[in-house]
């Protein structure tokens, strides 16, 4: 039985927003499986369909084996989540928060006051805890926010965006917790996040959406594997037309695999790129093109993102992590 | 069970919040307090003569009572827009709680500080001397009925909270009941009323809760008086909570 299944999962907003398109997931028990795409590409509303917080217009979806039409609360009971946008109280404490979370799940007294210790130490914030959170920085509500979603001890766990707005100490120390938990217990992760090279690095699985729908998916290396070729990225000090022209030089340059334009360069892709390099900057300084910058890369999650969707995943820094009203996005 | 057990959890939650931003409450407490003295001491005097009533302190503690429990029963729509504005309210509907329980534990608390509240101003109103008919078992009723009012009435406000999450609403849906409490015999028995203002005042509820409770303070145990205003309350509360458990239907999709 898969952790999360989903069979032609399709969200409509009015007038006629597409956001999740009709996606079909199959997520085993224990893995990590990253969900990647740019901003609006619908993976919040995935992850509030599959945690019940939203109705899927059509389509049906199960975890752990229950659809989510039919027995919500259950779903709840099972699943840990972390929404996106933080969701605090503010003149509660950390630990009075945390607390009463874990109690509305029906966990008795002695043993939410354990868990919760547990968890405050876990992000470091036991020496915090008996603050009221009005007193806490972005990235603390942010930790809090997050093991939240641990309360109850969860099999299969959603974090919408978990690094985003934390510092690298910080971010690298959630993905040790997330792993440890996965090693450990087997729980499940379905993770979002705009940083590939963290998907790269911890997720057994991805899927790329693009406008609502998978674009690409499997495992790291088997998309790197799709692209066999290398990356020669130039860019040119006197712009566009030089750009225009080098692309196009490029595109009957032998071997090439393939050519992509994004913003201020031009990506070749070729086997073998290292022996390629010195042929492609003769070829150019012939046709009177001088690159400003030439770059060559193994394949990475980047190129896939980029053939898959046509452009590149900029991580966007939210602005005031656990923020206020401005920083709430979808 | 866990309903109930959760219930108690948040109104928990909600008073401790209370603890922590007094400001409201005080004013709840003073304006009806307020009123009080200003209206003994503008009508006291005449209030015999003019509309037979001899003891006009107990004729009025009823109405600042209701008054002072209204406005308590204001904040559990704002906080609840204001739950839902912070994303806590979706942090809370992620739990395993049955969902009528996130909203019953901040009307609870409103009921809590009603009580509260109306034993501070039976307390200063007997201390200003105002009679009490029916003694420690009588006011007993009276804060249980006036805790009751309170958490029926805040179904208003909760109601418009999780319909709109937006505290301005909450807050002028509430206060468009406001009147209420005035189209009652509020300074004088409907006796004295003109014909209009009697006919509207004997479809009102808060007619039969103020006269409920003036029989408990000044006349005793009239059973007629009672039982009318604890169905008025009981009809009201009956009232909110459908209204308040239709809007929680509708936003929790
Ligand atoms: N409640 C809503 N009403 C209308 N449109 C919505 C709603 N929620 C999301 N959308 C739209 O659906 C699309 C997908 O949004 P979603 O939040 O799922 O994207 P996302 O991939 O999570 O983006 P981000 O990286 O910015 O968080 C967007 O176009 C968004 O504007
Ligand atoms: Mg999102």
């Amino acid at each position: 039985m898969p952790a999360i299944a989903a069979s032609q999962l399709v969200k409509h907003f009015a007038p006629d927003i597409r956001a999740v398109d009709g996606i079909d997931l199959d997520i085993p028990e224990g893995q990590i499986f990253g969900f990647l795409g740019q901003n609006g590409s619908g993976k919040t509303t995935t992850v509030r369909m599959l945690t019940t917080l939203t109705k899927p217009t059509s389509g049906s979806a199960s975890v752990d084996g229950i659809d989510i039409a039919k027995d919500p609360a259950a779903i709840r009971r099972r699943v840990g989540v972390a929404l996106q946008e933080v969701g605090l109280d503010e003149l509660q404490t950390g630990r009075e928060l945390l607390t009463l979370q874990a109690r509305l799940f029906g966990i008795d007294g002695k043993e939410a006051k354990r868990r919760v210790n547990d968890l405050l130490e876990v992000v470091t914030l036991t020496d915090a805890a008996d603050r009221p959170l009005k007193g806490y920085s972005g990235g603390m509500k942010r930790r809090l926010d997050l093991v939240c979603a641990l309360v109850n001890e969860p099999r299969i766990v959603f974090l919408d965006e978990p690094t985003t707005g934390l510092d690298p100490v910080t971010r690298d120390a959630v993905w040790q917790y997330v792993q440890q938990l996965n090693k450990d217990r087997g729980v499940t992760f379905f993770l979002t996040t705009q940083y590939l090279e963290e998907a790269d690095r911890l997720c057994h699985e991805i899927a790329i959406m693009d406008a609502g729908k998978i674009v690409a998916e499997g495992t790291p290396s088997a998309l790197k594997a799709t692209i066999a070729a290398d990356a020669i990225t130039l860019s040119f000090a006197d712009g566009t037309s030089a750009l225009d022209r080098a692309e196009e030089l490029l595109r009957t340059f032998e071997g090439a695999e393939d050519v992509r334009r994004v913003e201020d360069s031009v990506v070749l892709y070729i086997r073998d790129g290292a022996s390629a390099v010195a042929q492609v900057v003769r070829s150019l300084d012939e046709a009177g093109l001088s690159p400003a910058q030439l770059r060559l890369t193994h394949p990475t999650l980047d190129d896939v993102f980029l053939r898959a969707t046509g452009h590149y995943l900029e991580p966007q820094e939210s602005p005031a992590p656990g923020g206020g009203a401005d920083a709430r996005a979808h | 069970m866990r309903v109930l057990i959760d219930t108690l959890l948040l109104t928990r939650r909600a008073l401790r919040e209370t603890v922590r931003q007094p400001a409201n409450e005080a004013v709840n407490a003073f304006i009806p307090l307020f009123f009080y003295v200003v209206t003994v001491g503008g009508l006291g005097e005449v209030a015999s003569q003019a509309f037979g009533v001899e003891d006009y302190k107990g004729f009025q503690l009823p109405v600042a009572i209701l008054q002072g429990a209204a406005g308590v029963a204001s904040g559990a729509g704002l906080a609840m827009t204001l739950d839902i504005q912070s994303g806590y309210f979706e942090k809370l509907m992620l739990t395993s709680t049955p969902r009528p329980a996130v909203v019953l534990g901040r009307m609870l608390a409103d009921g809590v500080k009603a009580v509260i509240l109306t034993v501070v101003i039976i307390g200063l109103a007997l201390a200003y001397g105002s009679g009490f008919e029916t003694g420690p078992l009588g006011m007993l009723l009276l804060v249980a009925g006036s805790g009751v009012f309170a958490l029926g009435y805040s179904g208003i406000g909760m109601a418009i909270a999780l319909k709109t999450g937006s505290p301005q609403a909450a807050n002028a849906g509430f206060v468009i009941f406001f009147p209420l409490l005035f189209l009652a015999p509020t300074f004088a028995p409907t006796d004295v009323f003109a014909d209009w203002l009697a006919a509207v005042a004997n479809v009102n509820p808060v007619t039969y809760i103020l006269e409920g409770q003036r029989a408990l303070i000044i006349d005793g145990w009239d059973a007629g008086a009672i039982l009318g205003g604890t169905a008025a309350i009981a009809g009201i509360c009956a009232f909110t909570f459908s209204l308040t458990m239709m809007a929680l239907r509708g936003r929790v999709a």
